[in-house]
């Protein structure tokens, strides 16, 4: 079987849409016929779960410590995608140590495995975890939006990311932006600073406009891909979707699945 | 010997058994011949073999918990014009004298080694970079202060130090590490020696965080514009 492609969700700062993103991008994937398996990547503050409605029974948390079963963690939500929800309120999680990052690192490799495409959807901030989830994925999706702190916190996590482990493989994504032309300046800004200060080159993956429909459908407790699909930000989704499914070939395949990640 | 394992006893129940004693007796040898291998005679510290070798324990534990070792390395100075003034009887006097020194004050689980002739090497298990610099500080503090060369009113002795602390996101054998805190020790002995010399020196500059560079390149472009304008910017 073809090995699982890990993409990591990820932004530096928090409430540019990460989540919702990535729940959206898994709908996405899954209407594509691709088997898809959402990891909420936040440990210590979950909530794809609750983005999702889903009742949650056991976490990544309860397969860590008392050795849940992985597999039977996973629920799904559609005949194609599955969710792995994680803990709510749990600050020791989002310090993953070297150990717990082994344990999980083996788990996620045994439950992905029956899927095509794994999104990792991660906390906001350069935890330990974010950073480590980062290194662990085929390619990061680095989610911004034209306001500069988001900007500027996207740009810190991609220098980490390059700079302490040679990570290289990202692709950015405009949220919440008023046309193309505000996304694809907003963009050219942060790969340009990447190109110039850490001779890095950033891909631009797409972007999804600001939409009252996305809104309403968080509101609501649904992928806004679900319940709107005319929506512009569905119609937006659906275009990164489909491009992520060409870029399969062209990421470096088979990255270890055992990084080390430490606190700076 | 564990203090409370039980007194070994003869398999067979007999007392006074041949093999039995003689097992004891080889016991006893090996014991007494492991603490040779691994001590300095001089100094009674550990030696360059123990060193080495519980370097490499000590990396191996940090790549399994996560928590960084640190390595001082020092190097008396001036030794050998110490050595030839006054003789070599008093030069293993200072050697001695700084074993001491360096015994009673590093931490219990802190393995204090001579690497060789008068330098000395120190394994700090769990410890972090800035720690380590000031367990190294305090050495170096003590080790000045200690006592003054017999000829009254010239220089104490001193010492050297280098610092490295080797984390489990790097990739280096024992020998590098100890390589790593040996060039430390080196840059310590070229800035006019008794100091203590590591990667956060101020010599050697912070690494991440954005630059203000950087940080300039993601101000709005209205903001860039305006400073522009009243022509503060540039």
């Amino acid at each position: 079987m073809a090995e699982s492609i890990f993409w990591c969700i990820t932004s530096g700062k928090g409430g540019v849409g990460k989540t919702c993103l990535a729940v959206n991008l898994a709908f996405a994937l899954a209407r594509l016929d691709k088997r898809v398996l959402l990891v909420d990547g936040d440990l210590g503050l979950a909530n794809v779960d609750v983005l999702l409605g889903l009742e949650v029974r056991a976490t990544v948390r309860d397969i860590l410590d008392q050795g849940a079963d992985p597999s039977k963690t996973v629920i799904p939500v559609h005949p194609n995608l599955g969710v792995l929800p994680a803990s709510s309120g749990v600050p020791e999680m989002a310090n993953l140590g070297p150990e717990d990052q082994a344990v999980l690192g083996e788990m996620l490799k045994s439950v992905a495995a029956p899927f095509d495409h794994v999104l990792v959807d991660t906390a906001a901030g350069l935890s330990q975890a974010v950073l480590w989830f980062n290194t662990l994925s085929h390619c990061s999706l680095v989610v911004v939006t034209p306001d500069p702190t988001a900007l500027t916190d996207a740009y810190a996590l991609i220098k980490v990311l390059a700079r302490h482990y040679q990570h290289d493989q990202f692709q950015v994504i405009l949220n919440s932006v008023q046309g193309e032309q505000e996304a694809s300046k907003t963009f050219e800004t942060l790969a340009q600073a990447a190109r110039k200060f850490l001779n890095l080159r950033l891909d631009y993956l797409g972007s999804v406009p600001a939409d009252p429909a996305v809104k309403k459908a968080l509101r609501a407790q649904v992928s806004f891909l679900e319940q709107f699909p005319q929506a512009k930000a569905s119609l937006a989704v659906k275009i990164i979707a489909d491009r992520m499914v060409r870029l399969v070939q062209h990421l470096p395949s088979a990255r270890a699945i055992n990084p080390e990640v430490h606190a700076i | 010997m564990s203090p409370l394992a039980q007194p070994p006893v003869c398999p067979a129940g007999r007392d006074g058994c041949p093999v039995f004693v003689e097992c004891q007796r080889l016991q006893e040898e090996c014991r007494r011949l492991r603490k040779l291998s691994q001590t300095d005679p001089l100094t009674g510290l550990y030696n360059r073999r123990y060193l080495m070798m519980s370097l490499d324990q000590e990396m191996e534990r940090t790549r399994r918990t996560g928590l960084p070792t640190s390595l001082i390395m020092l190097d008396l100075d001036h030794f050998k014009r110490l050595n030839d003034t006054y003789g070599h009887q008093f030069g293993d006097a200072v050697l001695i004298r700084v074993a001491v020194l360096l015994k009673e004050n590093v931490r219990k689980l802190d393995v204090s080694c001579r690497y060789g002739g008068e330098e000395f090497a120190v394994i700090l298990p769990g410890t972090r970079l800035p720690q380590a610099v000031r367990l190294a500080e305090r050495l170096r503090n003590v080790l000045a202060k200690s006592w003054q060369e017999p000829q009254r009113g010239k220089r104490g002795i001193t010492a050297s130090f280098g610092v490295e602390t080797f984390t489990s996101r790097d990739n280096m054998t024992p020998k590098a590490f100890l390589r790593q805190a040996d060039r430390w020790l080196y840059l310590a002995k070229a800035q006019g020696r008794n100091t203590v010399c590591h990667r956060a020196s101020p010599q050697a500059g912070p690494e991440t965080g954005l630059t203000p560079e950087e940080r300039r390149i993601f101000l709005s472009r209205e903001k860039l514009h305006d400073d522009k304008a009243e022509g503060s910017y540039g």
